[in-house]
């Protein structure tokens, strides 16, 4: 009998709030390893809360995720995530080296020194994104797309199997779209899985090859073609649904004992 | 050569004591040691004839109505942190105020201190606009850069010939003993400035507060509107600095307003809410103050202000962490009384309602629970007066003891069919509206049930045109058939 | 400019005053050095407000461990404080989320309530004893020659109060250096941390402690509020000059020397407190670096935003 393989991601019945209000509602999904999945939705439909729930970074009210088949703390090693441009301090003193050395952390071993074959790899790493010459500049002084490539390069030095990115392609100039492109392409052949926050229907159907249509719930999950159909698209962008959010609210308000199954 | 060092540094020691907020602890003692009887002192205080008491009191109300209603602004634009940095920064102010005036002249030192409260302000916004310093630590910087140079200069002051420093210190970190009728003007004035401000432009404050990029499109001059709130606040922080001290202002701007926003989320309410809060802590701490020995009028009145601040967050009925926790308790008592209900119905219906009772095992059965679980589930019931029992002779006449026959009152009946039909109508509505697996709804529906409501319900019901069927196949029982109550016809022929 | 070389040389005339004035130096640059080195984490995890409410709140802490052991031994005095922190910041974080206050509020409320609370307890118990709430309260930098002298297996080794401070800053300096990596990235990148598997929240909490240790150890010498611009200075002046973290934290020790000698000599010219004194010269370096730092300051900056556009160019190619 052939043991089937942890699935990269699993998520069930996963709920979310921020506010007191839900922002992601009764989420069921299981991820194939080597997929390159676009999530799709409205503003405020939750993408990047899904992405956020992931990582464990916004508590969810019920449910679960797994991530390679492990729901602890520890399945977030093998998670590499690119977060949102906004949500990053470019301010901070740290150089673009500096930020794809972080990446290598996992692999150095706490405690140890920093070994030169981690600094080629880095380096390695930032050449791929066409970063090199912009190795010591402070982040902030990188424009957009540059910040987002140190990031992808940070990514890449990370050698995850499962990468989360929030909005990639949020504020970076044509040339860095197409690298990105094809970073996540060349990333999915190598049998990684990425799971891609993305906003541009227009292009959402040539980059990836499965898509999650979100909005509050999960409206659609599959292969592009199956997906991307203008009925799925209509319900997912058709207003919200107004009676969950509001009973999805009160049952936040109300914390309850578990229920019992019947 | 050693000993003047000394000296010269226990002097400088000894100012730097007087200087600092230290001198709050020794200031602020109201009581006289004379009257020791203290049901007297009491009584002396709350008749409030003594003149000095009189000033005493008025002041400590007009402090907390002042710091209270500017707090409600304060508090829900974010600006609490600024209040404490704003006091702080006001110090320079009032020693240069000092030097140019070489007296305790109010309106010199005031307006020092408030000039000086906004070179503060305005340097923070400089350094967050052209440097990329973070709010957080420009104000850190000017508030301990502010307070250092307060500190050095009062110091110099102190030192030079011509310096009459009792005044100033009292001035600078405030006691009730020193307060004259004079104090009082000041805070009048800043009182009456208050409520016109928050009267006039009430709609605009809120506005500009609220959505600062909307009332700009509608023509509202937010800066300006900034700037007052700004000159309030100095005004307001620079009056009471004289009574309380520097960080306790700050305190007086935040605690009674967040108290009262526990209580309301109205904004001209929490006005009147912390105004009235602060004036109560201001007069208790005041009292407590007066009747203690040594204790320090200032930290009183925050302390007072503060168990303000926890009995409303334990004890307010609408949102208190106490009530709630006896309301979330209720609930869970509910809830499982309510599944038992609804497990009945479900009895009920496997036997296609033939009858009006069941045995007491079938339902153990399907709630997979103890007999002795259920025997006191069903106690619950018939004590809250939902179901009935019976003891049965078996038929057969075997070794089983009797078996226990439950039937369902016509109230514990509408309760068992409202929960079926909202568990089922927010199945079909998950499926149909929401696009989720017949399959996956099942454990949602489960919560939701409790506290869905028959508003949404009937929402639901109309969205989804009258259902009769949920997901799995199963009859919703509608509104009709819990109005007439057990077995009425359609149900049952539905069967 | 006679005078100003006199003044200047005022404090270093004699054997005595030189051996004197030196304890006091080198306290204030360990003091400075140690605030400074958790300062720097603190600014760039926007908590530098947080550092000033945790100053204010450990009063009570202090009070209360002086009230039960009846002695101002330095151990229980940080126990005490280490716990007042640990409860303010703890009650902060629970009004924060089991509250509709918001973050501000919180803190505004918690620290003032403690600080309050503080000061009533020492105003109720301290006027029967004789703790002196000065010496604890308000910085007593200049009085640090005149601690107890420690004796070492019999033999005269120096000052008591520059050597528990000489440990808290070794400790600070060992953590910082240790758990750099740590720091760095819980810092910069929540989310980052957690998937290289850190443990985020003791790693906060670990810093919190620091910074209690900190805090205790310094506001004995400089004061409540004036730990706060011992805190946020060093950080803010470098971060105009230097753009990496290390740089930053290596240049606190050049300026705490500074601080601590410019301004033991500013308050002798001026008959200023030393510590507040410090602060001033904090300041008067933080100007300038303001100004003309390479790294974002106000008058080269425009420059900088030239530089910004023409790399924006170079990667459009």
């Amino acid at each position: 009998m052939r043991v089937a393989l942890p699935k990269p991601l699993e998520i069930h019945d996963l709920t979310v709030a921020y506010q007191q209000k839900p922002v992601l509602y009764g989420i069921d999904l299981e991820v194939e390893p080597g997929s390159l999945v676009g999530i799709i939705g409205p503003n405020g439909a939750g993408k990047s809360t899904l992405i956020k729930a992931i990582m464990g970074i916004m508590k969810s009210v019920d449910g679960y995720v797994k991530v390679f088949g492990d729901s602890s703390r520890k399945a977030l090693t093998r998670v590499g995530y690119v977060p949102q441009r906004e949500s990053v301090d470019w301010d901070f003193p740290v150089t673009a080296m500096d930020v794809v050395l972080m990446g290598r952390f996992g692999h150095i071993g706490w405690f140890k020194r920093i070994s030169k074959r981690d600094r080629s790899f880095a380096s390695e790493c930032l050449e791929q994104m066409n970063m090199l010459p912009y190795a010591n500049r402070q982040i902030g002084n990188l424009s957009g797309g540059q910040q987002q490539r140190v990031f992808l390069a940070r990514a890449l030095a990370q050698q995850s199997d499962l990468y989360l990115m929030d909005e990639p392609f949020e504020g970076v100039d044509a040339i860095t779209e197409k690298a990105i492109v094809d970073l996540l392409k060349n990333l999915r052949n190598q049998g990684k899985t990425l799971m891609v926050v993305h906003h541009d229907l227009s292009t959402a159907k040539d980059y990836f090859d499965h898509l999650a249509l979100l909005n509050l719930r999960l409206v659609a999950y599959g292969k592009t073609e199956d997906v991307f159909t203008h009925d799925l698209l209509q319900k997912t962008y058709g207003g919200k649904l107004t009676v969950l959010s509001e009973v999805g609210s009160r049952k936040l308000n109300e914390k309850q004992p578990t229920p019992e199954a019947l | 050569m050693f000993l003047p060092i000394w000296k010269k540094l226990k002097y400088m020691l000894l100012i730097l004591v007087l200087s600092k907020e230290a001198s709050v602890l020794k200031a602020a003692q109201i009581s006289s040691e004379s009257d020791k009887d203290w049901i007297n002192q009491a009584i002396r205080f709350w008749t409030f004839t003594d003149p000095s008491i009189q000033i005493i009191a008025l002041g400590a109300i007009l402090i907390g109505i002042n710091c209270g209603l500017m707090g409600g602004y304060v508090v829900s634009r974010r600006l609490s942190m600024f209040g404490d940095t704003l006091s702080h920064a006001v110090l320079p102010g009032i020693a240069v105020g000092f030097m140019f005036s070489q007296s305790k002249n109010e309106a010199v030192l005031m307006i020092g201190a408030t000039l000086s409260g906004f070179l503060g302000v305005g340097i923070i916004s400089l350094l967050k606009r052209h440097t990329k310093m973070k709010e957080d630590s420009a104000m850190g910087l000017v508030l301990s850069g502010f307070y250092a140079l307060g500190i050095c200069l009062i110091t110099y002051l102190q030192q030079s010939p011509n310096g009459g420093t009792s005044g100033l210190e009292s001035y600078l970190f405030g006691s009730l003993v020193g307060l004259s009728d004079r104090d009082l003007v000041p805070l009048c004035f800043c009182l009456s400035l208050i409520i016109i401000c928050f009267i006039l432009l009430n709609k605009e404050l809120l506005l500009s507060g609220f959505d600062p990029s909307f009332a700009r499109s509608v023509g509202l001059p937010v800066d300006i509107l900034q700037f007052c709130i700004w000159i309030l606040m100095a005004f307001c922080i620079v009056s009471s600095l004289q009574v309380i001290g520097v960080v306790l202002v700050s305190a007086l701007l935040i605690i009674p307003a967040s108290t009262a926003g526990l209580l309301t989320y109205r904004m001209s309410q929490i006005l009147v809410y912390s105004g009235i809060l602060g004036a109560l802590s201001g007069i208790v701490g005041c009292f407590l103050s007066f009747m203690g020995e040594r204790l320090p009028a200032g930290p009183v009145i925050v302390l007072c202000s503060t168990l303000l601040f926890l009995a409303v967050l334990f004890f307010s009925p609408a949102r208190g962490i106490l009530p709630s926790w006896f309301r979330t308790r209720r609930r869970g008592q509910r809830i499982r009384f309510e599944n038992t209900l609804k497990a009945c119905y479900q009895v009920l219906e496997s036997r296609s309602f033939s009858s009006q009772s069941f045995p007491q095992t079938a339902l153990a059965q399907r709630r997979g629970k103890s007999d002795a679980e259920i025997e006191k589930e069903i106690g619950v019931l018939i004590r809250e007066g939902y179901a009935t029992r019976q003891e049965f002779p078996t038929e057969q006449k075997s070794e089983l003891p009797s078996e226990t026959m439950v039937s369902l009152t016509p109230s514990g009946w509408e309760i068992a069919s409202r929960m079926i039909r909202n568990h089922r109508l927010w199945e079909l509505y998950l499926t149909k509206e929401a696009s989720y697996a017949p399959d996956h709804v099942h454990d949602d529906a489960e919560k939701i049930e409790h506290v869905i409501g028959e508003k949404t319900v009937r929402q639901i019901e109309r969205i989804l045109d009258n259902p009769q069927r949920d997901p799995h196949g199963k009859p919703i029982p509608s509104q009709d058939d819990i109005d007439r109550g057990w077995l009425s016809p359609p149900l049952v022929a539905d069967k | 400019m006679l005078d100003f070389a006199e003044a200047l040389l005022d404090p270093w005339s004699t054997r005595e005053q030189v051996i004197w004035n030196l304890q006091i130096v080198f306290m204030g640059m360990m003091v400075s050095l140690s605030c400074g080195l958790v300062g720097c984490f603190v600014v760039v995890r926007r908590m530098a407000l947080l550092g000033d409410a945790v100053s204010h709140g450990i009063l009570p802490g202090i009070v209360t461990a002086y009230l039960i052991t009846d002695s101002l031994s330095i151990g229980p005095v940080w126990i005490g404080a280490c716990l007042a922190g640990l409860g303010c910041g703890a009650s902060i974080e629970w009004l924060r989320t089991k509250t509709p206050l918001r973050e501000d509020a919180a803190m505004g409320l918690t620290f003032t309530s403690f600080f309050a609370l503080g000061i009533v307890l020492l105003s109720l118990e301290a006027g029967a004893t004789h703790l002196d709430p000065a010496c604890f309260l308000y910085g007593e930098i200049g009085l640090t020659p005149l601690s107890p002298k420690l004796e070492l297996w019999g033999l005269p080794s120096g000052n008591q109060a520059l050597w528990n401070m000489g440990v808290v800053c070794l400790t600070t300096m060992i953590s910082v250096i240790v758990f750099y990596r740590f720091l760095l990235v819980t810092s910069f990148d929540c989310s980052l941390a957690r998937s290289l598997g850190m443990p985020v929240i003791w790693i906060q909490y670990g810093l919190m402690l620091l910074l209690a240790l900190v805090v205790v150890a310094s506001f004995e010498s400089v004061g409540v509020i004036l730990v706060l611009a011992m805190m946020i200075l060093p950080p803010v002046s470098s971060a105009f000059l230097f753009h990496r973290l290390p740089s930053i934290l290596m240049c606190c020790l050049p300026l705490s020397i500074f601080y601590s000698v410019a301004g033991l000599q500013l308050a002798y010219s001026m008959n200023f407190p030393i510590s507040a004194s410090m602060a001033l010269a904090g300041i008067v370096i933080f100007l300038p670096c303001c100004l003309l730092g390479p790294n974002g300051g106000v008058l080269t900056n425009s420059k900088k935003l030239k530089t910004r556009k023409s790399s924006r160019d170079l990667s459009a190619n």
